[in-house]
């Protein structure tokens, strides 16, 4: 049971690499996650746009539901491990499954294993995480995208998600991003603070959670961004929430609608010859 | 059942259970240096390093003469065998002790003790127990200068490391006794001395 | 509006206190980033190694605090091995009526705080003075440490001074410089005074049965000039195999502490004074501390016994930030304690501090910062199942329940129904229930348009139109 002890990056630096070993794949399994079925459609639509723009079949599987973070963070295994069990079962095959979520990627590759440790059925929990991708991480590393097509005006400030830490997620989208030409990237201070979500976290601890959140939109909001983006809606969700609160305008997307909407359809061609 | 046992016992039945021990990782001590601090190295790569922690490099007898003075310095510990070597660059007037006397413990403006060695990656100099007849005389004045053969530096931590000697006491002193208890800001001289200085010999 | 303790703890923390924690932790985090990583060439591949030699060390831990013993013993040491807080006390009361000592200086241990030292030798008559200068200032205040490297992190130097004056010690001076004169002078007599010593120990190699200490002040090297014992409390767990490991552990403590290279003092002692030394202890004891740590080496979160107590996770987390150390209601505070201090609780107090594991957003630059690479956000979750599985209702204070949750979760149909039904949301005024957790979440944040099954709805369409 080791695998709970591995970084995360060195899991995905391994799977990047045989990946890149194949041709890219044909077909690809895509997880909306919860966030995304109840209030961001937005950015779910976006994903699957910009995996179809890059030539691949996306399959959605209709009788998803959710990772089941929620459960496992709030310390109810037993809960969780019951939507996980369903999770695989909709996810089966060998297709990668590529979801728009840094933080329900790692649940299904670091989070699931770990409370499936002293489950007969971990090792089909395990390879299930295995080839499950951040969206971001899987065109970077993935397919080996290092650049975007396309032009989009205007000043951006990054928002990491904890849950990308150690994966390659974060370079993903600040190189993808950062290659888009007129867009500019700004640096906000303490980028390694935590935004304050933590999923449940926000509810039960709603004052600490509220000021990390605060600290957080300051440093953000004096870099004076046009758009704040991050790979994880469920920050984003928190950050907005407390910003239109409080009177302050911040303005969010899922960092993939960037990419979706540089996308014209004569670049297609030209996406793909970079892998 | 005897506490050792029982901690024993409890420990054994634990690690018995460890589904894959991990092996003790083989690494190589140069992983653990720092090239940047180490720089060319040799005692001008001490100095820096010395200085950067509010050592007093004393470079000559003069240096330690006008340290000296500067800080009126009136009375001070040193050993019989170390006092013909300071005795030329004392200024006027100074009083050396070669006992260090417990009840006259303020008395005492400054002490001189024999360095074994020091540590150019860190500017650290090394006091060993057994070659410091008291180690009160290098650690209550406010003043403390190490004597410190040319011939003894060593490059790093890890080289340091591997020559402990077997005194029962060795001490690594990197600079000036120092606190930043209060708000964080940085006190020199607590318990030990606020001006730490080495003089090579 | 009720919350969990430590969330209120933080929510009711003086705006001073808040900012002496906030500026001590973020120049910890910022001294730590910039030396570690100007040095070493690979810091994070030696953290990797360190958490490994640690772990090592803990899998075999029997094999080598043996051969830490034989060494200490071969040096002239006396090695004790104290089960639990009242025979820890009980053997540093022996030693010390062994050798008909009354005054006692002590260097900071937080072993000793985990057993209750102080209170229990102060209560017998002994002069017991702590010597590292946030310690004192503790000590005089009756108040504890709330962090394991800066004691006094969340006080300012009016609080100090005003502590000063009222203990006899100068009128009323918040210079730090007077205040720290004030400590030299007074702590000199008390080292020449005390017959005996107490410290603690931040390793041992097994090897060579040398324990290393390191200060900043020099309290510990004058406690063990001035006395003629020694007694050196160590929890089980600080052991490291080869002297060469030392070096690897040191290159990492100060600069992940404090961003030194190394600490002013770094001491290695393996035995009493030599014969002919004037000054230094004529007798060294080595206590081995348990206190329920084999417990923890027993139990899924064995890896938090790799810990060297450097305090780099509570300089990072935003948590520690708001809430302060004392909210940890226990004598590890931040990532350290939400996970130790539950577990050295043990059965019957585990469940009055099951709520530290929840007190984190899980962000894990805990372990981005741990020198020696401790998987603090997993042994968090596993503390948090086990606090789920106990039924421990600190544990469950305003966590949403989940078993209705996952009811939905695992069914299609009600799934994908639940998301067309919310729709309603957006027509309540559902900002104007105060409580539960939509309450909770509504009071500082407005929510998101409900948008559930509109994904859903696209997507059929595309395929209808494929068709």
């Amino acid at each position: 049971m080791l695998a709970t002890l591995k970084n995360y990056h060195l899991l995905q630096n391994i799977m990047a690499k045989i990946t890149l070993l194949k041709t890219p794949p044909e077909r690809v399994l895509f997880m909306a996650t919860c966030l995304c079925d109840a209030f961001f459609d937005e950015a779910a639509k976006a994903s699957v746009e910009v995996l179809e723009s890059l030539g691949i079949e996306v399959i959605i599987p209709d009788a998803q539901t959710c990772c089941g973070q929620p459960a496992f963070n709030g310390g109810d295994w037993k809960a969780s491990r019951s939507v996980v069990r369903h999770t695989i079962k909709v996810f089966a095959g060998e297709d990668p499954i590529i979801v728009p979520s840094g933080s329900c990627a790692a649940m299904m590759f670091h989070g699931a294993p770990l409370e499936f440790e002293k489950e007969d059925d971990y090792q089909a929990v395990k390879e299930t995480g295995d080839r499950t991708w951040e969206i971001f991480d899987f065109i970077y590393n993935g397919l080996g995208i290092k650049e975007w097509e396309g032009s989009w005006n205007g000043r951006v400030a990054v928002h990491s998600s904890c849950h990308t830490r150690g994966t390659g997620t974060t370079e993903a989208i600040s190189s993808l991003l950062g290659s888009i030409e007129n867009l500019e990237i700004l640096d906000f201070a303490e980028p390694e603070q935590c935004c304050g979500f933590g999923g449940t976290f926000s509810v039960s601890f709603p004052n600490i959670s509220r000021n990390m959140g605060n600290l957080k939109i300051e440093n953000i909001l004096e870099t004076k961004p046009d758009l704040l983006v991050s790979g994880d809606m469920s920050c984003l969700m928190h950050l907005r929430g407390l910003a239109e609160k409080s009177g302050r305008d911040m303005p969010v997307k899922h960092a993939i609608e960037v990419l979706r909407d540089t996308v014209k359809s004569e670049q297609k061609t030209n996406v793909l010859t970079n892998h | 059942m005897s506490d050792r046992e029982r901690i024993f016992e409890a420990i054994r039945t634990a690690v018995a259970k460890t589904e894959n021990p991990a092996p003790l990782p083989e690494y190589s001590m140069d992983s653990t240096v720092s090239i940047s601090r180490l720089g060319a190295g040799g005692w001008s790569g001490f100095q820096k390093n010395f200085e950067a922690v509010n050592g007093d490099f004393l470079e000559t007898g003069e240096d330690l003469k006008a340290l000296l003075t500067k800080e009126k310095a009136k009375v001070g510990y040193c050993p019989e065998n170390l006092q013909d070597l300071v005795r030329p660059h004392l200024p006027e007037g100074i009083e050396l002790r070669s006992n260090f006397d417990r009840s006259k413990i303020n008395e005492y403006d400054f002490g001189i003790t024999k360095a074994t060695s020091a540590i150019a990656e860190t500017g650290t100099l090394i006091l060993e127990d057994s070659k410091t007849p008291d180690r009160l005389g290098a650690l209550a004045p406010w003043i403390h200068i190490a004597l410190v053969d040319k011939s003894s530096l060593l490059d790093t931590v890890a080289t340091a490391i591997k020559s402990l000697p077997k005194d029962p006491n060795v001490i690594w002193v990197t600079g000036p006794s120092k606190t930043a208890d209060v708000e964080g800001i940085l006190i020199e001289g607590v318990h030990g001395p606020g001006i730490q200085a080495c003089l090579l010999v | 509006m009720s919350s969990q303790i430590i969330d209120q703890y933080a929510n009711k923390l003086g705006e001073d206190v808040r900012t002496s924690v906030h500026t001590g932790s973020a120049s910890g985090t910022d001294k730590r980033f910039k030396v570690l990583f100007d040095d070493l060439p690979d810091a994070n591949g030696l953290r990797t190694t360190a958490g490994n030699v640690k772990q090592h060390t803990l899998d075999h831990l029997d094999k080598y605090l043996e051969q830490a013993e034989r060494a200490l013993i071969s040096n002239g040491a006396k090695v004790h091995y104290a089960w639990d807080s009242e025979t820890t006390c009980s053997q540093v009361e022996n030693i010390l009526k062994q050798a008909s000592a009354r005054t006692v200086t002590k260097s900071k241990s937080m072993v000793s705080e985990e057993v209750g030292l102080n209170e229990s030798l102060l209560k017998k008559g002994y002069d017991l003075v702590e010597t590292d200068l946030g310690e004192f200032i503790l000590q005089l205040d009756g108040d504890h440490p709330s962090h394991v490297v800066k004691p006094i992190i969340h006080k300012n130097r009016a609080e100090i001074a005003r502590t000063f004056e009222k203990h006899g010690l100068g009128e009323y001076n918040d210079e730090p410089e007077i205040i720290t004169r004030r400590a030299r002078e007074f702590m000199r007599a008390k080292y020449l005074a005390a017959e005996a010593t107490i410290t603690g120990a931040n390793f041992i190699s097994a090897e060579s049965g040398r324990l290393c200490i390191v200060t900043n002040e020099g309290n510990s090297r004058f406690g063990l000039a001035g006395a003629r014992i020694q007694i050196a409390l160590v929890g089980i767990e600080k052991i490291v195999p080869r002297d060469a490991d030392l070096a690897l552990m040191l290159n990492l403590l100060g600069r992940s502490a404090t961003g030194q290279a190394l600490t002013v003092y770094t001491e290695f002692i393996s035995g009493p004074k030599p014969v002919d030394s004037v000054s230094g202890p004529e007798e060294l004891h080595v206590i081995f501390v348990n206190n329920r740590r084999t417990e923890v080496l027993d139990s899924n979160c064995r890896e938090i016994l790799r810990c060297i107590r450097c305090g780099a996770c509570m300089n990072v987390c935003p948590v520690y930030r708001q809430a302060s150390g004392h909210a940890y209601r226990s004598v590890y505070p931040g990532p350290l304690g939400a996970v130790l201090s539950p577990l050295l609780a043990g059965a019957e107090g585990f469940s009055e501090l099951a709520d530290l594991p929840k007190a984190s957003s899980l962000c894990g630059a805990c372990n981005e910062v741990c020198p020696v690479d401790i998987p603090i956000p997993d042994l968090l979750l596993r503390l948090r199942d086990k606090g789920k599985r106990e039924k421990s209702s600190n544990a469950a204070t305003d966590s949403p329940p989940m078993g209705a949750w996952s009811w939905v979760a695992k069914s299609p149909s009600l799934w994908r129904a639940s998301l067309r039904s919310a729709n309603m949301l957006n027509l309540l005024p559902y900002e104007k229930i105060p409580f539960g957790p939509l309450g909770r979440w509504t009071k500082d944040r407005t929510l998101p348009p409900w948008r559930g099954g509109k994904f859903r709805a696209w997507v059929k369409n595309r395929e209808k139109e494929a068709k």
